[in-house]
């Protein structure tokens, strides 16, 4: 039941698809819906650009940088929120510290002073195949050496192997800007994600499907590239292919459909059914060590972590049958083991059968942080 | 086909109903579970979320509605008023008869009430926590009132007191005992746990009870007054003073079974009468000669008793052997999960206590004092521990030496926030 009052109304109703979270899903519509077409005509209307001279009286080089800057603050904010809500969980503390120095300074300041010095600008928490124009042959040769060599070697070498050690965590909820603003800003609208085991579904399918999606328009661009001039039917296929993928997922779902929908459909939309870069480290989830631990037998039901797992997992359904669990889709935020009243959840880096803890992030980092 | 009906749709009744399925075909049996609160399984350990606004109505539900179906449970809601073990029927409050081949009766627990002095004029702002009747009520009365008292230290009414102060009432917590629950915590902890839930801006009263219950015209509580001689004003009195099991419906029924402070039910759960058996927190189990009638109202227990009444039912040779007792609760902010044996020890125990310097974090490690030291219990406040290996210890028979050095195995708290366990501080005390 809502608090009394008017602040109770308030508080219930943004964060339980009221009025007022239909309100701010519309605001937060026009937003994007200025920031992408501000500036352009569509259907033979001019579209107003509010966000470019603010961007210019601010000294910024180009409205995404004012984009960037209301993103970051949004993070902080959302993060000191973190620090009040689950200050007490060492485990959310040190993940959201990283979570905001690393928007910050590598989704924020970095680029910009990249620019500044004029440099191409380049965002170091981000990889192929999230960011896709990594890998296209244009970025790659417009690219410093020392850029390309960290984006193949984080790509094809360190995506993996940190997943193998740590699962898809290490990046969707520490260092990625989607997962971050989704457990920071977004926190207050975790709870809202479906759990119906036919969003599962679709969630197997889409989210494969989009990965399958970047592979192909990643090897088409490159092809195109190489051996394009040869074959202009080719050629045009490419580059439209690599404009549709530019529309549909970067601009409509990763950009737009990942943060407009927060106050109804819940976080991490994008993240759960689109992104590419979730569904590859899913899939090395899988196989490597991360996976969430049950205390046998201690779960009394009560449903708070399924409730409040934003990628819809149900994971009361595993915790009463006392079963360990690794799901593709867990981005090891670790909020349902800190809402469980009862301390039956536990996220591990360690071997199946192992009986004692080896390779835990805890085992290697704890005894240092204490 | 033979019919298997259960009367009460709680953790010990569903989880009889859906083994029973997994054992019997549709073709097979046909079970019927039955319940007056809710026509779904819900989660009673949850209704405090709900009623902070954490949970929906719905999210206490741990099974997808659409299982019931799948698994060929049928759901009826109503209430039963009637036993015959002779015919092998149940009556409905309607009237209709159910008939059966074997029943359950789960029927769970129900408040504990005494005569207070003004209650019978009480109409209105006197609550109980235990039922989804009980949450509305709360609700109801929270929406409009200022304030509250709780009586009785326990589970149950720490739960309370918490949701009332979510709520922003002003909240009077009379506790009976000299700090909080005695029943589980020693001295030391109830004391911390006291302060830990003064802390939060709930007045805790400490050694008075309840005397007197005060209505105006209406019959509305307008205040209490404790065995203190203190006169609370309030508008909501919760009442958490224990529970007991559902079992009066049984007093007059055709065939009444034998009743012993609960429905009596042997080690197979079988009770006195042929094809009815017993399961969860109505149910006292006889352990013969290994000690005394057995009530353990907790969510494990009546789970564990449901799914091997179940196996009683389908004729497995069941023998109930209570496991070594464990719990978790959590009182605020302070999680606690006890394991094995902690109170009514014999003089002579010995305690080894350990608490930290700054935070609300110790470990209370129950031994015999000669020998090796055999561990007997553990009370664990403030940090997380899995029960599963202190219970091993126990079974083990493991020294207090074995114990503290393998310790930290035990720790199960999240990454980066294990417990220090170097830096407790330590007492031993002989009880
Ligand atoms: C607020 C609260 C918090 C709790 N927290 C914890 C906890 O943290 N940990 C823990 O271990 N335990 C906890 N418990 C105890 C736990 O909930 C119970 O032990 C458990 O629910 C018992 O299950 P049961 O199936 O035996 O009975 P119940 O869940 O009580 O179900 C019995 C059902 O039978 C129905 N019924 C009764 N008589 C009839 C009739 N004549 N006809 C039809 N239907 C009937 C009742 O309405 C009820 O729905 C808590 C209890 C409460 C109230
Ligand atoms: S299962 Fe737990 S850790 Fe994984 S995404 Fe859900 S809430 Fe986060
Ligand atoms: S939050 Fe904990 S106790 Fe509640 S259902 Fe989940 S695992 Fe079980």
């Amino acid at each position: 039941m809502r608090q009394k009052g008017a602040v109770g109304w308030f508080k219930h109703d943004i964060t339980h698809r009221g009025i007022t979270a239909w309100i701010l899903f519309v605001l937060l519509a026009l937003m994007y819906f200025f920031f992408y077409y501000g500036g352009r005509t569509l259907f033979g209307a001019p579209i107003p650009d509010p966000f470019t001279p603010i961007a210019q009286g601010l000294g910024m080089p180009h409205k995404w940088t004012f984009y960037g800057l209301l993103y970051t603050i949004a993070v902080v904010a959302g993060g000191v929120l973190m620090f009040r809500r689950y200050g007490h969980n060492r485990y959310q503390v040190v993940r959201t510290s990283v979570v905001i120095f690393v928007q910050v300074t590598l989704a924020f300041a970095v680029p910009w002073i990249l620019l500044i010095f004029e440099q191409p600008e380049f965002y170091f928490s981000y990889l192929w195949p999230l960011q896709i124009e990594y890998f296209y042959p244009s970025t790659i040769l417009e690219m410093p050496l020392p850029f390309l060599l960290y984006s193949l070697i984080g790509s094809l070498l360190i995506v993996p192997l940190l997943g193998v050690f740590y699962g898809k965590r290490w990046y969707c909820s520490w260092v990625c800007g989607c997962g971050g603003l989704a457990n920071t800003a977004g926190e207050p609208f975790r709870h809202l994600s479906t759990k119906s085991s036919a969003s599962w579904l679709f969630e197997k399918w889409s989210v494969h499907l989009t990965l399958l999606l970047a592979l192909l328009v990643t090897a088409l661009v490159v092809a195109s590239w190489a051996v394009g001039q040869h074959y202009p039917r080719f050629e045009e296929t490419a580059v439209s292919l690599q404009s549709f993928y530019g529309l549909i997922v970067v601009t409509m779902l990763s950009g737009i459909i990942g943060v407009v929908v927060y106050p109804i459909g819940g976080t991490r939309v994008w993240c759960r059914f689109f992104c590419p870069m979730a569904a590859l480290l899913g899939l090395i989830q899988k196989f490597g060590r991360f996976r969430i631990t049950v205390k046998d037998d201690m779960c009394i039901s009560c449903g708070l972590c399924t409730k409040y797992c934003e990628m819809g997992i149900d994971v009361r359904a595993y915790a009463q049958k006392n079963q360990d669990f690794v799901r593709a889709s867990c981005v090891g935020c670790g909020l349902c083991a800190e809402v469980c009243p009862r301390g039956v959840l536990r996220l591990e880096n360690r071997m199946p059968r192992d009986p004692q803890e080896t390779l835990t992030m805890s085992s290697l980092l704890s005894r240092s942080y204490q | 086909m033979k019919q298997y009906v259960i009367i009460g749709n709680g953790v010990a009744g569903a989880e009889a109903a859906l083994e029973l399925r997994r054992r019997l075909s549709p073709e097979e049996g046909r079970i019927l579970l039955i319940s007056d609160e809710s026509p779904y399984f819900f989660s009673r350990t949850a209704l405090m979320y709900a009623f902070m606004d954490r949970l929906d109505r719905r999210d206490l539900e741990p099974y997808e509605r659409k299982v019931w179906d799948i698994q060929k449970i049928e759901r009826v809601q109503a209430r039963v008023v009637d036993l015959d073990a002779s015919r092998r029927c149940i009556t409905l409050e309607s009237g209709e008869e159910l008939s059966f081949d074997r029943c359950l009766v789960a029927t769970g627990a129900s408040p504990r009430m005494v005569p207070f002095e003004g209650l019978d004029a009480v109409e209105d702002g006197l609550v109980h926590f235990v039922s989804l009747d009980d949450l509305d009520a709360c609700e109801r009365l929270a929406r409009t009132s200022d304030r509250a008292v709780v009586v009785g230290g326990g589970l149950i009414g720490v739960e309370l007191v918490e949701c009332f102060l979510h709520h922003g009432l002003e909240v009077t917590f009379l506790v009976r005992e000299p700090y909080f629950w005695p029943a589980a915590l020693a001295a030391e902890e109830g004391e911390m746990i006291s302060e830990h839930i003064g802390d939060h801006g709930v007045e805790l009263i400490h050694g008075e009870e309840l005397h007197r219950i005060d209505v105006d015209e209406a019959g509305k509580i307008v205040a209490i007054q404790t065995t203190g001689e203190r006169t609370l004003p309030t508008d909501i009195l919760g009442i958490c003073i224990g529970v007991v099991p559902t079992v009066d419906w049984l007093r007059d029924v055709t065939t009444p079974p034998t009743l012993k402070g609960g429905l009596l039910v042997d080690r197979s759960f079988a009770t006195s009468l042929d094809g009815v058996y017993g399961a969860g927190d109505c149910v006292v189990v006889d352990l013969g000669v290994d000690g005394p009638p057995k009530h353990e109202p907790i969510w494990y227990t009546a789970r564990d008793h449901g799914r091997l009444a179940a196996r009683s039912i389908l004729g497995d040779d069941v023998r109930y052997e209570p496991p070594v007792f464990y719990n978790s609760s959590k009182f605020f902010d302070v999680e606690y999960t006890t394991v094995g044996a902690v109170q009514d020890l014999p003089p002579g125990t010995g305690a080894l206590f350990r608490s930290h310097p700054d935070k609300l974090i110790t470990q209370r490690i129950l031994h015999a004092t000669d020998g090796e030291r055999r561990v007997l219990g553990f009370n664990m406040l403030g940090s997380r521990w899995d029960h599963r290996l202190l219970q091993r210890w126990i079974e083990e028979r493991r020294g207090l030496n074995f114990v503290r050095r393998h310790l930290h195995e035990a720790q199960f708290d999240v990454e980066f926030g294990r417990a220090n366990l170097e830096k407790m501080n330590e007492k031993e005390i002989l009880l």
